[in-house]
């Protein structure tokens, strides 16, 4: 999961980096609405922290831009301004959610997942793939209920592929949703990732579909079906 | 509610004072007038009645001779009489006489017109003595007529002469006249003139306050004007006004727009602090929540008290800028709506049926954000209880037309009446108000009282809480 953090103040947009990374994401910041709406106007991002009062352009302005051009992806606007009229200018704008400063890491851990959740269609933080479960909101992974050591790449990559299992996923889509923008993109690093993962969780329950991408498989299920 | 900030004193009207002063100059200038013409009139009148009684003065003095008889009495003859026929009808009204006068006015007739019909005059006490001081001047006085039963008025004229060889006793020659057709004829011109003078005035009067009131019309427009900002029926002061007063209008505008842009700059300004303090505040106890130290706790309890004191006085802030701007109005579906539209996406997990009756055209006297404070709060604290639907709705108030009423129900489990006090009483004192607890109530009374309404708390039909909150509306008439 990839998150854009908009937000001009250096120390809150430092922290909400760290907290995210932490949590299994892949998170990009801007620090003013320009670099912002570029960012998010070029890169697909899973959800994206919006702050409201930004050097250069306003949120405001930022979000009504990216919803004209056509952008889906979640948007949480983390403000200090507490007005109803502010609330209803962010979510005309298109925002899917709304924070305000200052507020509880926590919260606003539970509301971004509740957006990608949302997006991706689940219902709750945790998803079961036959015997692997994937916490979102611990960022950990189980196997038959046996918690299993994963480098915060791996478990991006897994999480990715658990939020959209059983959906081929193309290389790309994957180096995209899982690196942030200063990695150095080899794409072959994604199979390092797979080959790893496929050591821990087990060989067949990451399908290679040739040409196209993975498959985040459940390789009981896919035993009965032959 | 009434209307607090009408000035109640008055120093009378406008009008009645430039009328009053009108009438002030118009009724003694006319009075003054009618005495004049009255007393031109009657010198004229008396002036040519005088005439023919001073040529048969004149006549007299001509033609009179005097001889001693044979006892020493002098009498007096005349070689010819004034010719009017009057003189020799009896009592016909105009006579002339000539005698000796004594000191009581009593004539002692040497000679008489035959109309006299053999009597004589009395003339005034002080008239007869100062005929007697006075030989050869003429004077004007008045007696009455010989024929004592018909209380005839008549005007003399009498002058003292000396003729020859009666040196010793003067005589006094009269010449007199009915006078009171005259006197009726003076009193009939006065009369008339007053009655036409007051005509005069009362048409002078009445031009004098249509004038005012026309002249005045554009002072009572801007009456009108000022009271239609300040029902929020305008923005600001409109219309065309007479040199006088225009500058008088700009300065309202003016006024109007500085008191707006005071209230918004208080408001920025506040928004602005918000912003500069909260972010710090955020990155504080954040940056203190990743390690577990004494120096962190430190920084989480004073980050917590500076966070509430922020909010504290924030509040306070926005609620002085409240309710100060003249001249707005806000249409409360537009606000309602766009709530609904916002909390639909807040609670979407919740998914609650909004049940919106809103009365068509409703508009709020006061400012967008503030009413949007206050349903927002309320829709918001209705949406974080109900169990599946919110309503509100609106009316015009019952006991003051120039209210509206809005309400907020929900379905969820409602507060018992005996903490319905409670539930208010947070805003009396606003720093236990904090954000997040308690039914975000504090801040919605705030804000009604500044606008002079009023907040009451019910149980709903459905069971849930019933928000009730009047409010002052701007009326279309």
């Amino acid at each position: 999961m990839r998150v854009l953090i908009v937000e001009d103040d250096p120390d809150l947009s430092r922290q909400l980096g760290e907290v995210l990374k932490d949590m299994g994401y892949a998170v990009d910041v801007a620090n003013d609405g320009e670099e912002g709406h570029f960012l998010g106007d070029t890169e697909p991002y899973d959800a994206v922290v919006l702050d409201l009062g930004l050097p250069v352009i306003d949120g405001v302005s930022v979000l009504q831009k990216w919803r004209a051009d056509g952008k889906t992806f979640p948007v949480l606007i983390l403000t200090a301004r507490d007005q109803w009229s502010e609330k209803v200018a962010g979510f005309d704008a298109g925002a899917d959610d709304y924070l305000t400063k200052p507020f509880h890491t926590e919260e606003l851990l539970a509301r971004l997942r509740a957006l990608l959740r949302r997006a991706a269609g689940h219902t709750t933080d945790t998803i079961e793939v036959g015997g692997l479960m994937v916490d979102n909101r611990a960022a950990r992974a189980f196997v038959d209920g046996m918690p299993i050591k994963l480098t915060s790449h791996e478990f991006r990559l897994l999480s990715y592929l658990a939020m959209h299992r059983g959906r081929v996923i193309s290389r790309t889509e994957l180096v995209e949703h899982i690196y942030d923008q200063d990695f150095d993109r080899d794409s072959n690093t994604i199979e390092v990732f797979v080959g790893r993962l496929r050591r821990k969780i087990g060989t067949d329950r990451i399908e290679t579909v040739r040409g196209l991408g993975y498959r985040l498989l459940d390789p009981a299920a896919e035993n009965n079906k032959k | 509610m009434s209307d607090p900030q009408v000035v109640t004193h008055h120093d009378g009207s406008l009008v009645r004072r430039l009328v009053r002063s009108a009438v002030m100059w118009v009724l003694p200038i006319l009075a003054l007038t009618a005495v004049a013409l009255t007393w031109f009139y009657r010198s004229s009148t008396y002036r040519i009645f005088d005439e023919p009684l001073e040529s048969a003065i004149t006549s007299l003095i001509a033609t009179s001779q005097a001889s001693p008889d044979d006892k020493g009495n002098w009498a007096v003859d005349l070689s010819s009489e004034p010719i009017d026929p009057r003189y020799q009808r009896a009592l016909s009204g105009r006579y002339w006489l000539i005698g000796n006068l004594d000191e009581t006015g009593e004539i002692k007739v040497l000679q008489a017109s035959r109309s006299m019909a053999g009597e004589t005059l009395t003339l005034p006490v002080t008239d007869a003595a100062t005929i007697l001081k006075s030989p050869g001047d003429e004077l004007r006085s008045v007696a009455n007529g010989p024929d004592r039963d018909s209380n005839e008025q008549l005007r003399v004229i009498a002058r003292s002469v000396i003729l020859p060889g009666m040196e010793n006793t003067p005589v006094v020659m009269i010449a007199a006249a009915d006078v009171s057709a005259a006197n009726q004829a003076i009193k009939r011109f006065a009369a008339l003139a007053s009655l036409l003078l007051l005509f005069l005035s009362g048409g002078l009067i009445f031009g004098v306050l249509s004038q005012v009131r026309l002249g005045l019309k554009p002072l009572f427009d801007l009456t009108n004007e000022v009271a239609n900002v300040r029902q929020g029926r305008s923005e600001r002061v409109d219309g065309q006004y007479p040199s006088e007063i225009a500058p008088l209008a700009d300065e309202l505008n003016t006024l109007i727009g500085h008191n707006s842009d005071v209230v918004e700059r208080a408001r920025t300004h506040v928004a602005n602090l918000a912003h500069a303090l909260k972010t710090p505040i955020a990155v504080l106890l954040n940056e203190a929540e990743t390690s577990k130290s004494q120096l962190s706790d430190v920084v989480t309890r004073q980050s917590e008290e500076m966070r509430r004191q922020v909010d504290h006085h924030l509040r306070r802030a926005r609620a002085a800028a409240r309710g100060q701007v003249i001249g707005v109005s806000t249409p409360v579906d537009e606000v309602v709506m766009s709530l609904v539209r916002t909390l639909e996406r807040i609670y979407r997990n919740k998914d609650i049926d909004f049940d919106v009756d809103i009365l068509d055209g409703l508009r709020f006297r006061g400012e967008k954000r503030d009413l949007e404070e206050m349903i927002g709060n309320l829709l918001d604290n209705a949406c974080k209880w109900t169990k599946s639907e919110v309503s509100i709705g609106t009316h015009i108030s019952t006991s003051d037309d120039s209210d509206f009423v809005i309400f907020v129900a929900d379905n969820g489990p409602g507060v018992d009446p005996s903490n319905y006090e409670e539930a208010l009483k947070r805003g009396a004192r606003l720093d236990e108000a904090t954000p997040g607890t308690g039914f975000g109530l504090a801040i919605v009374d705030d804000l009604a009282k500044a606008y002079k309404g009023a907040l009451q708390l019910s149980r709903a039909k459905t069971g849930g809480l019933k928000v009730t909150l009047e409010l002052p509306r701007t009326v279309n008439d």
